[in-house]
């Protein structure tokens, strides 16, 4: 996606080599997903639904989600 | 003995003759080893090794160069690629936006590594019309974090 447009950053983290980071962010299973801060899911998605996520995050509805996702 | 297999070295080879068009800067940030243990400071584990496995890949293609900056000594540099850690890495080709890597690219990360290479040099990826349409029309900063691990 970062290909794509020039507003994407990309950032691929290694969880285990920084742990700071995998608390920040709580990852517990592996590919974790954060958009913007605010939208995660885990898991590898189909290219539609991933985008979906993006979208969220971008009309910064993802907040709720992150929230509902830690219960 | 090198990191990735005589195997892999012609797999990868014959990938990168074949889909790489452009050219692309792989810029690595490390730590060098310093004689002075300081406090609360963790050594960089795997700098070393990720210089090592980025100078295979590097070695690879004509297309691909690499670029190693000690971190300590090129702060601006980290600075303006949103770099804080090591060891990390950046590609400078076609792409539109920025790709930025976190840790040792082993594992899962390394196929990424590669097929990233690829859609760098090239600045296209296979996503779908829409996914691209959607892309090309952002008008505000998205970042995306993608956690993995070695297995």
């Amino acid at each position: 996606m970062a290909v794509e447009s020039q507003y994407v950053t990309a950032d691929v983290i290694e969880a285990m080599e920084f742990p700071d980071l995998s608390r920040r962010y709580a990852v517990r299973g592996v590919p974790k997903i954060v958009i913007n801060e605010t939208t995660e899911f885990v898991g590898a998605l189909p290219e539609t639904q991933y985008l979906d996520h993006v979208r969220k995050a971008v009309e910064g509805n993802g907040k709720q989600e992150t929230e509902s996702n830690k219960e | 003995m090198a990191l990735i297999s005589d195997r892999d070295r012609e797999t990868i080879s014959t990938r990168f003759t074949e889909s790489l068009t452009g050219d692309v800067q792989i810029i690595m940030f490390t730590e060098h080893e310093s004689p002075i243990i300081i406090p609360g400071k963790e050594p960089c584990e795997t700098c070393a090794q990720t210089q090592e496995l980025l100078e295979e890949v590097a070695s690879l293609s004509d297309k691909l160069t690499l670029t190693v900056h000690d971190i300590a000594a090129a702060k601006d540099e980290a600075k303006a690629l949103g770099i804080d850690r090591v060891p990390s890495f950046v590609f400078k080709g076609a792409s539109r936006g920025q790709v930025r890597f976190f840790g040792i690219p082993s594992g899962y990360e390394f196929s990424a590594l590669i097929a990233d290479l690829v859609d760098v040099s090239n600045g296209t990826t296979d996503l779908s019309e829409e996914t691209r349409k959607y892309l090309s029309e952002l008008t505000e900063d998205v970042n995306i974090k993608v956690f993995t691990t070695p297995t």
